[in-house]
């Protein structure tokens, strides 16, 4: 099987140096190596590959929109990486394949934010490297204190590893009160890397925390998930108020992925309980997909100057969160997981939160609101439109998926 | 009665849903409220019948448990008004929207397109609301009917319909979001969110159901969202919203009751005085309005009002309650569509300062807005039986408490002042000279149809056939 | 399922014929084709003119049921009995007169369909009333003639046309104007009755609370009393009778009546004597009938209700008295009248309680006289506004000259109603003399003096009325004489009724008038009647007293009570409405504006972090890292 992702990665690297001649060429090979990656899973947990293939596809797509790049053809070659990595995180169990994948993940967003249609923004991918590097740093520290001391167990430093990598993981994915970078970035560098950092880069450090996590749950989970909590809120709240007067459309979404890593965060929780926990990593995966594939929509709109109306009140209001809408979902399954552990003024808050966040999707889908026109952007649109209507179907069957895949999400530690 | 037959009938309007936006905007209005009155003859053929039954379509696992849809008494008293009156107002739109869109430099066969679209899935939805036997099948056509009618409000609404479109959006969310909350904890508390299955509800649940359908009833506070959403909404949109829509917290707090009734018992008389203070304060509002959408609103209020109050003097309340719907339902849809006549007779016209002797002028729409009052005042219409089981429960529960026995009187001597105060003040009085204007057919003879059903409601054999089924399924203990 | 077909289409005849007029008026008003149509109206009144005296003669006492809700032990029972059967004969018979005389006298209006539609509903709401036994069931009849009163009297809602008013246009007391237009005369009524309609809306949900059934003469009206003991009997009671209350006009409830004038005349009339102010004094013998208070003695709770009854009812006869006589509009001193009769009914009929069922009948035949003596009244009052085109009382003996008819059926119906012996109303108002001697044993002389006050009041306006119409009046500025044969036909006929009454009395048809007429042969009411008779005189050649200006104006004002309707409970729920507008601002701007602000603020102080200087963030960041660490540890060291 590791075969298979080996090849796949060779056909990314051999693309992407083909694409010095031709860009295009890297397009169909990435796309052959996604696939041929997501044959790893061997047909389990196809629910979840599914929709990393498809958003990795529309990443790839949306830089089709792009008149130029600086790393013309690279750039496919990195997203498909990226969604390599993300498809391959659910399913391996070793420790030094999770924190590799993670930095696979990090490294080529940091090339990609550079990418613009005419000169490099250096000040804005400076900007964003700093912080990168830190987040990683201090997210690989946590992850390894933690698993070192999953076998000499230390209360102090239990908790101190898994605040540094929840700090690391918030300031990974842009979560308040780290969110520093993500309005400037978002709004300042071109929308299509930011479409590809607001989205598939997202999926991989959230699970890779989540497995970390999973593998060293001890007795004092339940008070260090306070941070977590704390975290998740104080995100919600401030992506989701933040968003309300902010003008720029980039800034908004900025915030809005703020108030969805919020969701997820606080998600964290649950891991107090690994009765529910099943539940909970569907909705947060969930979330992280209808984050992506509204992120991707809205953002190619952005680059486009408009989209299509109703796909962009579609998309708006599965961010809000409406049935049967897919956001709908995602935010009941994590609702239902915070009240089965007891914490249903959080599950309040959340849904909440999703009534704050109404007056400013509704903006930004009247501000992208426009004809149909046949483009590559709408072509985004629509399929990341009828991701968000999959669940016209009641996802259930997502989380059977789950269920199933909990065999990889805990693996072992005791072998170290 | 076949119970796939039945639901299949109940699919028609989504159906028509799809097909209406094809046909031209008159074939599209005559097929829309085909689509609703054979839902309604069906409904109520399965009243008469007392047919009640149930149909799986799916099985999801713990906490969400069956979907599934069911019929009994309740549900086809709510569906029957929600099938009449969406039939009788799709009739209405046709020459209201038609107005409203060249009054708005649109394109009136393209508009009306998107208009039969959402009309039909706002109403539908809304059909099938009362039937849905899980609670978060409830709550998604709760949603679904949100979404279609914000965006019927966002788009064709009056003054600053957008920040009105997004207000009501918010606030019907926040009371979607509560409830919601409320609804998963019952289902875990149960395993199980399939209506039939649930066998208590706790407190915490009832809390956050009970506090997100008051801010949808709504109660007094929240209540300041309706006179904005309604008034500005555009007028068809208003018929079905506050007649249909609002009223529906009713329907779900009257199902969470016959669940499991014990979160109103124990709460009883602060809820009691709570829904009077809400009937009261509301009817004072109405007096000082000047805005004749606005006054409705109020009125709605005032009216969800009386609701509450049934909801907590025991069964008979209930039958009140689910009596003061219906008739609530006629009389405000006939009046927001008399609202609308002279929106369109007059240009817009809603100030009541400026209206007085439209009598005159407008008499086709002005003995529709009598019909209508007697139906909020529960004059000679069914909203009397209404009127007579809330004050039956409440001697069945409180027995011959003076305050409240006086309240609750007084909140019905000031429905039945504010409606004709209105009725003088809008209607007669000395004509002011205004033009007589020509009446297109559609936008008086609705009202009649609602008009004449809710006076025929009082009489054998529908009355009859209503109460007795409800009676039934609540189980009243009658002597 | 079975029962007579009579029965529905003695209330659905009136309904169903007047609808092609309503319908008629709605499409093509005031067409030439559309004015023939009432003739279809009165047919329906004719049909359920037929209807009931077949029922009065022809069909034994007994009750009909028609299944309404029979899960809850409520349906339509139609009961036949001695009450029903006259009141019902009544009823029909003058509603039939009426629009006969409506025929004529509403050629030329505005508004037929609306009219005839109300008129005709009018009366089979009074019918419904009247053949009910079922309280649930009379309430339908009840809130139909509300609804119908008040259509009726607001009937000329463009408040364009003096003659239509109530008041005089200069007159003014403090804020107030004493002027009242027909819409203003309609919310009055509706307004009025619905205060009263639902407390008694409640006692009638209470009954069917209590017993379970709400057929009149099922009710175990004796056990249910017990049940609830003094104070619920009390506030059931009461509920109960604030329905009659407001609908007869009792005091406080008594202005509406006043500027129910604001209506056509026919409306008057049909108001004044068979329908909604009858009705209410109706259901009040009606249901005293059943209770069988008299049989009752050991609930302490009715009986004083029954002294309320009797001493409002008393009271509120002298107001009206009294007012009547400082009157000069026609139609407001006959309402006044009516207003003061009403009151005597009521008083007659509430001391059935110490006396037995006597009290009723005096008080259930002092109804029939005063409807067929009142219906003649205002009918002629209704033809002389025709002829002289004013409202207030005015005309001579030349007048009186040119309207034979009307003059000479006034003088029958005053003279006939006043009691002077021994005309008719003389004999039933010895029945009222005797029982409230009677009653000195059990509540004191006060109600005889009452009654006597009254008697004699009543008589003086009453000669007042005749002479200042057709014999002292002063000379009317307009006299307009063409037509009127249909008119005066109508209360001719309906004069003449008062001899057949009469003839009952006298001749003893129905054996329970013998006990009044009996009365009437006694000393005392002989010497009631003569000083009845020196009052009329008096009236008669004395109409106005000049001296009395002053007093008449105060009396003419009603007392004041105006003030009460108009001044009062508005201003108090005006002050309300203030508040309640206020607060409604307040809560609008704390959802809608300082909400969304401080939400807004916020969100602005969050977005002044983003400065694009990156040494600062990564201070901050630091920062806030080092702060969560930090708080991490100390959780970990806990």
């Amino acid at each position: 099987m590791e075969l298979m992702v080996i090849i796949a990665l060779l056909l990314i690297t051999l693309g992407s140096a083909l694409s010095f001649r031709v860009r295009w060429i890297t397009l169909p090979i990435s796309v052959i190596a996604l696939i041929m990656v997501s044959q790893i899973s061997g047909g389990k947990f196809l629910e979840y590959t599914g929709f990393v293939v498809v958003i990795a596809i529309l990443n790839l797509l949306s830089l089709g929109i792009m008149k130029k790049s600086q790393i013309k053809g690279v750039d496919f070659g990195l997203v498909a990486l990226i969604g390599s990595a993300t498809i391959y995180i659910v399913f391996t169990k070793d420790l030094a394949m999770i924190l590799t994948t993670f930095v696979v993940v990090s490294v080529p967003t940091y090339m990609l934010v550079f990418v613009n249609d005419d000169i490099p923004n250096v000040k804005i991918g400076i900007k964003y490297v700093t912080f990168m590097v830190l987040a990683t740093i201090l997210f690989v520290i946590g992850a390894l204190i933690l698993s070192y001391n999953h076998n000499n167990f230390n209360g102090t430093v239990y908790i101190l590893g898994y605040t540094l990598l929840i700090v690391g993981l918030a300031l990974e994915v842009g979560a308040a009160p780290l969110h520093i970078w993500a309005p400037d970035v978002f709004s300042n560098a071109d929308p299509i890397p930011v479409s590809i950092i607001a989205s598939i880069a997202k999926i991989v450090p959230v699970v890779v925390a989540l497995k970390i996590l999973i593998a060293t749950t001890s007795p004092l989970t339940a008070s260090a998930s306070m941070i977590a909590v704390g975290i998740g809120l104080i995100s919600m709240f401030t992506g989701n108020i933040g968003a309300l007067t902010s003008r720029e459309l980039g800034r908004v979404l900025a915030y809005s992925s703020t108030a969805n890593m919020g969701y997820i965060i606080s998600a964290f929780v649950v891991l107090i309980n690994p009765a529910f926990l099943p539940l909970a990593v569907a909705g947060i995966l969930l979330q992280l997909i209808v984050n992506a594939a509204g992120k991707i929509g809205m953002f190619s709109a952005i680059k486009e100057g408009g989209g299509a109306t109703h796909l962009m009140y579609l998309l708006a209001l599965s961010f809000i969160g409406l049935p049967p809408l897919m956001g709908f979902w995602s935010k009941l399954f994590i609702a239902v997981s915070l009240i089965n552990v007891g914490y249903t003024w959080l599950a309040l808050l959340l849904v909440l939160n999703s009534t704050i966040s109404v007056p400013y999707y509704l903006r930004v889908a009247r501000d992208l609101s426009g004809n149909w026109v046949l483009s590559l952007g709408t072509i985004i649109g629509v399929v990341a439109a009828l991701i968000m209507l999959v669940t016209l179907l009641p996802p259930s069957w997502f989380v059977s998926g789950v269920e199933k895949m909990m065999e990889f999400m805990t693996f072992n530690l005791g072998g170290m | 009665m076949n119970p796939f037959l039945f639901f299949g009938i109940l699919l028609i309007p989504f159906i028509a849903g799809f097909i209406g936006p094809l046909l031209n905007p008159k074939r599209a209005t005559v097929l829309s409220f085909i689509s609703f009155i054979i839902p309604f003859v069906t409904i109520v053929y399965a009243l008469i019948g007392q047919s009640f039954f149930g149909l799986r379509f799916a099985r999801l696992p713990e906490p969400l448990g069956d979907f599934y849809i069911f019929s009994d008494s309740i549900s086809s008293a709510f569906g029957m008004v929600v099938a009449l009156i969406s039939a009788m107002v799709a009739l209405y739109s046709y020459p209201y929207m038609k107005h409203r869109f060249e009054e708005m430099n649109l394109n009136v066969k393209k508009e009306f397109r998107k208009y039969v679209f959402l009309y039909q899935f706002y109403a539908a939805s809304m059909l099938w609301l009362v039937y849905s036997g899980n609670l978060i099948l409830l709550f998604i056509f709760l949603e679904i009917s949100l979404v279609s009618s914000f965006l019927l409000i966002f788009m064709y609404g009056y003054g600053n319909r957008r920040w009105v479109a997004m207000l009501y959006f918010i606030w019907t969310h926040v009371a979607g979001a509560l409830t919601f909350v409320g609804f998963l904890v019952i289902g875990f508390e149960n395993s199980t969110l399939a209506i039939k299955d649930i066998a208590s509800v706790g407190y915490i649940a009832w809390l956050l159901i009970f506090i997100g359908m008051i801010v949808k009833l709504p109660g007094l506070g929240p209540h300041i969202w309706l006179p904005w959403a309604h008034a500005e909404a555009p007028t068809p949109v208003s018929a079905l919203l506050s007649p249909l829509t609002v009223g529906l917290a009713g329907y779900v707090l009257l199902r969470i009751y016959l669940i499991d009734s014990w979160f109103i018992e124990a709460y009883r008389i602060p809820i009691f005085a709570y829904a009077i203070l809400t009937s009261v304060y509301a009817g004072f509002s109405v007096f000082r309005q000047t805005d004749y959408k606005r006054l409705l609103a109020y009125s709605t209020v005032s009216q969800m009002g009386y609701m509450l109050i049934g909801l907590t003097v025991g069964t008979f309340g209930l039958m009140g309650l689910v009596i003061q719907y219906i008739s609530h339902a006629f009389g405000k849809s006939i009046l927001f569509m008399t609202a609308g006549g002279i929106i369109a007779s007059y240009h817009g016209l809603r100030d009541l300062q400026k209206m007085g002797g439209l009598h005159e002028y407008i008499p086709t729409i002005s003995n529709a807005a009598l019909v209508g009052f007697m139906n909020l005042g529960g004059i000679l219409t069914v909203g009397m039986f209404g009127e007579f089981f809330i004050l039956k429960g409440i001697v069945d529960v409180f027995g011959f408490n003076l305050w409240m026995i006086f309240a609750v009187v007084f909140v019905f001597i000031l429905s039945g002042w504010y409606s004709f105060y209105t009725l003088k003040n809008i209607f007669y009085g000395t004509p002011k000279g205004m033009e007589r204007p020509k009446i297109n057919r559609l936008l008086d003879t609705p009202l009649y149809a609602i008009g004449i059903i809710s006076i025929a409601f009082i009489f054998p054999p529908l009355a009859t056939i209503l109460l007795q089924g409800i009676k039934i399924v609540l189980g009243g203990v009658v002597p | 399922m079975t029962f007579p077909a009579y029965i529905p289409v003695l209330f659905l005849a009136p309904i169903f014929l007047s609808l092609p007029i309503a319908l008629a008026w709605v499409y093509r008003p005031g067409a030439a084709w559309a004015r023939k149509l009432p003739i279809l109206s009165v047919l329906g009144l004719f049909i359920s003119l037929i209807i009931s005296l077949y029922i009065l003669f022809r069909v034994p006492s007994e009750s009909v049921t028609i299944q309404w809700l029979p899960g809850f032990d409520i349906n339509f029972v139609f009961t036949f009995d001695y009450l029903s059967k006259y009141m019902g004969a009544l009823t029909a018979f003058i509603a039939f007169l009426i629009g006969v005389y409506g025929l004529e006298y509403m050629k030329d209006d505005y508004r037929l369909g609306w009219y005839w539609f109300f008129f005709n509903t009018f009366t089979a709401s009074m019918l419904l009333v009247v053949y009910s036994d079922n309280l649930l069931m009379l309430l339908i009849g009840w809130e139909g003639l509300g609804l119908a009163s008040w259509g009726l009297i607001g009937h000329w809602f463009r408040d364009d046309d003096d003659l239509s008013y109530v008041g005089d246009s200069k007159r003014r007391i403090g804020p107030l104007r004493l002027f009242w237009s027909p819409t203003t005369g309609g919310w009055r009524a509706i307004s009025t009755i619905r205060f009263g309609d639902m407390p008694m809306f409640f006692a009638i949900a209470a009954i069917y609370a209590l017993t379970g059934t709400l057929d009149i003469s099922q009710i175990p009206w004796g056990d249910m009393f017990q049940k609830i003991g003094i104070a619920g009997t009390v506030i059931l009671l009461f509920a109960f009778l604030l329905g009659p209350f407001t609908k007869s006009a009792q005091l406080p409830f008594s202005e509406w009546l006043m500027t129910a004038m604001t209506g056509p005349t026919t409306v008057s009339a049909l108001l004044h004597s068979a329908t909604m102010v009858a009705a209410g004094t109706y259901l009040f013998m009606k249901i005293t009938w059943y209770i069988k208070p008299w049989e009752l003695e050991g609930v302490p709770g009715l009986e004083i209700i029954y002294l309320l009854v009797l001493f409002l009812g008393l009271i509120s006869a002298l107001y009206g008295a009294l007012v009547a006589t400082g009157l000069l509009e026609r139609k407001v001193l006959l309402a006044a009248s009516t207003m003061s009769s009403l009151g005597l009914m009521f008083a007659a009929a509430s001391t059935s309680f110490w006396l037995g069922k006597i009290g009723l009948l005096v008080a259930f035949w002092y109804l029939m006289v005063h409807a067929f003596a009142k219906a003649t009244l205002f009918l002629v009052a209704g033809h002389l506004i025709h002829v002289t085109h004013s409202r207030f009382c005015e005309g001579d003996l030349e007048l009186g000259k040119k309207m034979k008819i009307g003059f000479g059926a006034t003088i029958i119906a005053t003279t006939f109603l006043a009691g002077i012996p021994p005309l008719t109303a003389y004999w039933v108002k010895s029945g009222m003399d005797e029982l409230m001697v009677e009653l000195i044993h059990d509540v004191g002389a006060l109600p005889l003096i009452l009654l006597i006050a009254v008697s004699v009041v009543y008589a003086a306006f009453l000669a007042k009325f005749l002479s200042l119409n057709f014999i002292k009046g002063t000379r009317p500025h307009h006299i307009d004489l063409h037509g009127g044969q249909l008119m005066s036909s109508a209360y001719a006929i309906m004069v003449s009724l008062m001899f057949v009454l009469l003839y009952v009395i006298i001749r003893e048809i129905d054996p329970s008038t013998s006990t009044f007429f009996e009365a009437g042969l006694e000393k005392t009411s002989f010497l009631v009647g003569i000083a009845v008779l020196i009052t009329y005189s008096g009236g008669l050649i004395m109409p106005r007293i000049r001296a009395l200006a002053n007093v008449g104006f105060v009396l003419s004002d009603r007392l004041y009570l105006p003030f009460l309707n108009d001044y009062i409970i508005p201003g108090i729920g005006w002050v309300i409405a203030s508040i309640v507008d206020h607060a409604n601002r307040g809560i609008d701007s704390l959802f809608h504006r300082w909400v969304p602000e401080f939400f807004e603020r916020i969100s602005r102080d969050i977005r002044k972090l983003q400065t694009g200087s990156l040494p600062i963030y990564i201070q901050i960041v630091s920062g806030i890292i080092i702060a969560i660490l930090i708080i991490g540890a100390l959780m970990g060291w806990r």
